[in-house]
């Protein structure tokens, strides 16, 4: 029977998505009437799936959901929204040439004779303004304000719906130390006021700091819901970063030479204003893979954006081989051997309706065994391709297929068979396995730590904890842009201590630190 | 979906809006004409037969009629492989065939060499107005498509201007330049018909356009520029270069293409306005799903099809100008991507169902 | 030369003439306006233009009435915008080939068209009666002035609609919900789609406003500006007012500017016809070559920003 306590009971949910993989299996999830709940997981946990589930953005294969004990179908966000839910996103949901007044009352405009009563919109846009403690300007342009006051819009927005309940989707991840002790006083309040809030986070401090109770998520199922005064740090820790079954990787214990990637004093703020990277300074040495590990958001997107001239760092300095690689045109890096699996396979790593064999090539197009004169040496092109394919075991009826046609595993096999068959001398891989089946993960990974056998530099980068943990040889982690520890050998791990690193519970000293530069 | 199979798909869908638009031209015929059957035979079978026999002027002159637009595709075909908007055709087109007249009456050579210099140098003159447009885009990042559709005028009201203000012929009617010489023509293959040998340097074009977006590493870069820019950028290929080198394409054929036609099918420079090659070559590269090879025969159709309102407008008293409705039809549903989506759909279902139940019957065996 | 030039454009008859020709290609203009402002481009405005001034004819010359004529065009212009749309947003054509296949349709679709109903080939010069034209006002009180009377009074009723219709498309776009959703669509579709906003329901209504505007545009051209129908009847306007918007920043407010100054150099070139040491073909020309170069300073101070902000 439900609960009158509860505001909100999700329970059994299970969702399986057409490709087979389970965001949620099972997970009950119960919030009390007025308290701050934090969901908490690495990415991938499946606390977001489940809180889609929640706005109607997505529908559960299984379990039922309550809201103040009444059965609700949650079809879409208008259906939520009239239940009360609302949901303040990550990225933010704004028309930046619109004022705050306008963009709050989207949809819902008051109206006078027709026309927007825009006093009016600005009277409701302050007085909840007030009643809430959110401060905002009513007729600034959105695309003025600061990333601050842009999230009060978006609590606003959601207030002015009614929202008794609001979800707020990793909402410090954009602010800075200032701006998130504000957010947190305005939560206070509206807390106070009678409102309900789900905290989506994996900041230890902040849980901590704001949140009554929490649910940890882990592989799509729950660990449990807690009182967060009464549970250790090191506890959620364990409960949050874990592995239900351990995947070991045969190799052969590393044997690094000489320096192939150095990077020095890496420096980068984001458009909002936040510090992405902190002083990074690391190597990676020819024969050796590098891990780095770390909830996803805390500067290695950036990161590796830096190393393939896909954004440009305020300061600091990476060479490879002795040359700078920053700034430098794509063309450039890649003779100088270096190659990228790119997190985003569809938007970078493929053209979809190219052929596969039209994807393999598109790194040596101009090289001169594939050119005879002006033309191509189609001939060497149909046997090179061919030869990938097999070597890499890429499931295609020919070479001519469109890429894009081919399952996720076999897509991302196109990409690893292009970016490891042209003699890299130092490899990027940036969430390799992410999405595909086991038989095509596997092959991967065994295809690295060949190479990196063989001689490669390898830099993975990894938010799957088994695969950088098993996989690198030795590992950084990087918290909040910066690098948090430094572990040579990663055999001596286990989850607890990843997870006390990964979670910013423990950090290591400088000079700890400075051992990942071999000089 | 199987490759093979999707082709197969478009072709069909292709077939289907053909169909549509001819069903809606007999529409028309049938309220505009007094003998509906004789216009729709003029429209689709008199073009190569009449009296019973087979029309080889007609078939000639309508072989001949395609050439200015199989530049124009080919020039479209090129620019729109690469994702851009370029649709100064039009302008370069006139541009084109004005800087051929001239350099054919003001620059005496020899036979021969005279058309080939004339429209060569067309041709890059072509080319380099284009570089106006490309670079907006690539290092202004503005829309290439307003650019070009301004010097379309731009050249418009030039060529005008020059052709009334300098280069006319007084001792004549209407405006037109005098005639150029006769080392400059570019000759007619079969008296009588507007068969020139421009048709078979369209085809020779054709060829080496085919050739090069599939067989070569820059039209390979452009193809792949066209589909996804961010790739092509991060495998490392030159992107703004590549999108300025397929303008600067498009120009070159376009220039060509109004050569060719200016000193094939006329005597003297006369277009008094935009000709209107660069927008059927838009149409023809949309038929020709933007490959190369496919341009001639796309360009055909469209001579067939004009050829046939022609003969429709004088023997039946319909409207030649229904052209360009069946023209827009057929462009509207053959760009739709979503056109006979559902079609296609259980298209693939059906397919990927035989595969399963192959591979079944293999295991089956295997067992 | 200087001397003759100001003799002429310090004129009334001069002032009257730019606001004349400005009328067609500001409707068209405004036509683009609100289309671009909902995220679909409306290229097509060209054709539309073509089949709404030919149908504005046809439908005053059936009833005899020339508020029908306009009200036809307009309905039309709408329709037009509706195949755009469905074609656009339903079966996912490229907006801009959807655009250009109704441009290609209306050059010569329209001849075809007018032989079709009419059995005319070409204009309709002999079916226009004065009850067919678009009749003038001459606005009380303000005729007397002397310079402002002659320049601003005496227009067509739709010459004064198209310069009030900026006013209105501002408070439209700026001053109503649905021009708020309008904006919102165009900017940011994810946006008003979180707050239960159809991007597709707003979308359509966009390009059927902006089809109805560009066939206001056609009617002015056939039933005030050249009394009849004729093939070509628009000439490039619809190309025109696509620049026009581009470098009035697609504000209702400056693109009317810049639809002033292609009338300008319009009128400009229609007056040094003729007269020696000008080329009223290279005075055509000028509106067109200040676009490129207005596009091309736009463009550049854009990237600065860019660059400091970054």
């Amino acid at each position: 029977m439900p609960d009158n306590e509860y505001v909100v009971q999700m329970k059994g949910i299970t969702k399986v998505y057409p490709n087979g993989i389970a965001a949620n299996q099972g997970v009950d999830f119960n919030v009390k009437k007025g308290e701050i709940h934090a969901l908490m997981g690495e990415n991938g946990a499946g606390k977001s799936t489940l809180m889609k589930m929640l706005f109607g953005l997505e529908q559960p294969t299984d379990g039922e959901i309550f809201i103040n004990g009444e059965k609700v179908n949650l079809t879409s966000p208008t259906v939520a929204i009239s239940k009360g839910i609302g949901m303040v996103h990550q990225h933010f949901m704004l028309v930046p040439n619109l004022t705050v007044a306008e963009n709050i009352v989207l949809g819902m405009e008051p109206k006078s004779k027709g026309f927007i009563d825009f006093k009016k919109a600005k009277q409701i846009t302050e007085e909840y303004g007030k009643k809430y403690n959110l401060y905002v300007d009513p007729d600034a342009k959105v695309r003025d304000i600061p990333v601050g006051m842009k999230q009060k819009v978006e609590i606003l927005k959601a207030l002015v719906r009614g929202a008794q309940i609001l979800i707020l989707d990793e909402p410090t991840a954009v602010l800075t130390t200032q701006e998130t002790d504000e957010l947190f006083k305005e939560l206070i309040h509206l807390k106070n006021q009678g409102h309900t809030m789900i905290f989506i986070s994996h900041k230890l401090d902040e849980i901590k700091q704001i949140t009554d109770r929490l649910t940890i998520m882990r592989a799509g199922k729950s660990m449990g819901v807690h009182e967060t005064a009464g549970i250790s740090k090191e506890e959620i820790s364990r409960l949050m970063v874990g592995r239900d079954v351990v995947l070991t990787v045969q190799k052969e214990k590393a044997q690094p030479t000489d320096t192939v990637l150095k990077v020095r004093n890496l420096e980068y703020t984001n458009e909002w204003n936040k510090k992405m990277l902190d002083n990074i300074s690391f190597d990676v040495r020819k024969g050796e893979i590098l891990g780095i590990a770390g909830v996803e958001g805390n500067g290695q997107r950036e990161l590796v954006d830096m190393l393939f001239n896909l954004n440009i760092p305020d300061s600091g300095t990476a060479e490879v081989n002795g040359k700078s690689i920053i700034g430098r045109p794509q063309r450039e890096i890649r003779d100088m051997g270096v190659s990228l699996i790119p997190e985003d396979r569809m938007t970078y790593g493929i053209a979809g309706s190219a052929t596969i064999e039209e994807n393999l090539m598109s790194d040596r197009i101009a090289n001169k065994k594939y050119n005879k004169g002006a033309l191509f040496n189609t001939q060497a092109m149909h046997d090179d391709s061919d030869q990938l394919i097999k070597d890499y075991k890429v499931l295609c009826k020919t070479r001519n297929q469109q890429v894009g046609m081919l399952s996720g595993g076999n897509i991302q096999k196109v990409v690893v068979a292009r970016e490891f068959s042209c003699n890299p001398g130092f490899i990027i891989a940036d969430q390799p396995t992410r999405g595909i089946d086991v038989g095509a993960t596997e092959f991967i990974r065994k295809k690295l730590v060949e190479l990196s056998r063989e001689g490669a530099a390898v830099l993975l980068v990894s938010a799957d904890l088994n695969e950088v943990m098993e996989l690198s040889d030795s590992l950084i982690v990087m918290v909040n842009g910066k690098i948090a520890a430094y572990f040579e050998d990663t055999s001596m791990l286990n989850d607890t201590i990843m997870g006390e690193y990964m979670l910013g519970i423990k950090q290591q000293s400088d000079e700890e630190v400075r051992r990942v530069i071999h000089e | 979906m199987n490759k093979n199979n999707l082709k197969g798909f478009e072709f069909f869908r292709g077939l289907v809006a053909i169909l549509i638009a001819i069903a809606v031209a007999f529409i028309f015929i049938f309220i505009c004409a007094d003998d509906p059957a004789q216009a729709l035979s003029c429209l689709l079978i008199k073009p190569i037969i009449s009296n019973g026999a087979l029309n080889v002027k007609s078939i000639l002159t309508i072989l001949g009629r395609t050439t200015p637009t199989i530049f124009t595709g080919l020039a479209v075909c090129v620019m729109f492989s690469a994702d851009q908007f370029n649709l100064g055709g039009e302008g370069v087109t006139m541009l084109g065939g004005f800087i051929a007249v001239l350099l054919g009456i003001y620059l005496p050579m020899a036979a021969g060499v005279h058309a080939a210099v004339a429209i060569i140098i067309s041709a890059i003159a072509g080319g380099a107005v284009m570089l106006i447009p490309a670079l907006v885009k690539v290092k202004l990042k503005s829309s290439e498509m307003v650019t070009s559709l301004m010097l379309n005028y731009i050249i418009l009201y030039v060529v005008l201007h020059f052709l009334n203000n300098t280069f006319a012929d007084r001792t004549k009617g209407s405006t037109q330049t005098y005639e150029f010489l006769e080392t400059a023509k570019v000759g007619t293959v079969v008296q009588g018909t507007e068969l020139t040998y421009g048709f078979f340097i369209a085809l020779i074009a054709t060829v080496i356009i085919a050739i090069f977006m599939y067989r070569t590493r820059w039209g390979y870069a452009i193809r792949m520029i066209g589909i996804n820019g961010q790739f092509a950028q991060y495998s490392g290929l030159k992107v703004g270069a590549i999108i300025i080198a397929s303008q600067i394409i498009g120009g070159v054929l376009s220039g060509m293409g109004g050569a060719i036609e200016c000193l094939g099918r006329y005597t003297t420079f006369r277009w008094l306005e935009l000709p209107g090659y660069g927008w059927t070559g838009v149409t023809v590269a949309i038929l020709a799903k933007n490959n190369p090879i496919f341009v001639p025969l796309a360009a055909l159709f469209i001579a067939y099809l004009n050829r046939g309102c022609e003969l429709m407008a004088i023997y039946a008293g319909v409207p030649a100008e229904m052209l360009d409705i069946i023209q827009a039809i057929i462009f509207l549903f053959f760009a739709a991507e979503q056109f006979l989506s559902k079609t296609r759909q259980k298209l693939v279902v059906k397919e990927a169902k035989q595969e399963i139940s192959a591979k079944a019957d293999v295991k089956g065996e295997n067992a | 030369m200087l001397n003759q030039l100001t003799s002429m454009i310090f004129t009334t008859s001069f002032g009257y003439s730019v606001i004349r020709i400005t009328a067609p290609i500001l409707f068209a203009a405004l036509a683009s306006v609100v289309a671009e402002k909902a995220g679909v481009v409306n290229i097509g405005l060209e054709g539309i233009m073509m089949f709404s001034s030919l149908f504005g004819v046809l439908f005053a010359y059936w009833t005899n009435s020339w508020l029908v004529g306009v009200i036809g065009a307009l309905v039309i212009g709408a329709i037009f915008g509706l195949i755009i749309g469905v074609f656009a947003l339903k079966l996912k054509t490229n907006i801009v080939l959807a655009g250009t296949a109704i441009n290609i349709a209306g050059s010569g679709g329209t001849i075809f068209l007018l032989y079709m109903f009419t059995g005319l080939r070409g204009n309709t010069a002999n079916l226009t009666t004065p009850q067919m034209l678009i009749p003038r006002i001459n606005i009380p009180l303000i005729k007397s002035i002397p310079v402002i009377g002659p320049i601003f009074s005496g227009h067509s009723v739709l010459t004064y609609i198209a310069f009030i219709l900026v006013a209105v498309v501002w408070v439209l776009l700026y001053k109503t919900p649905l021009g708020l959703r309008i904006r919102a669509v165009g900017e940011n579709p994810n946006a008003a789609d979180s707050v239960g906003v159809s991007v597709l329901k707003t979308q359509y209504i966009a390009i059927m406003l902006s089809g109805a505007l560009a066939g206001l545009g056609g009617a002015f051209m056939s039933m005030y500006y050249s009394q009849s129908w004729n093939t070509g009847i628009t000439a490039g306007r619809g190309f025109i007012a696509m620049a026009a918007q581009a470098m009035g920043q697609c504000e209702p407010v400056g693109t009317m500017l810049s639809s002033l100054l292609f009338g300008f150099a319009s009128a400009l070139g229609n007056k040094m016809e003729g007269l020696p040491g000008f080329s009223s073909y290279l005075v055509a020309s000028i509106p067109y070559i200040v676009t490129v170069v207005g596009l091309a300073i736009y463009a550049v101070t854009q990237l600065k920003k860019a660059r400091k902000r970054g």
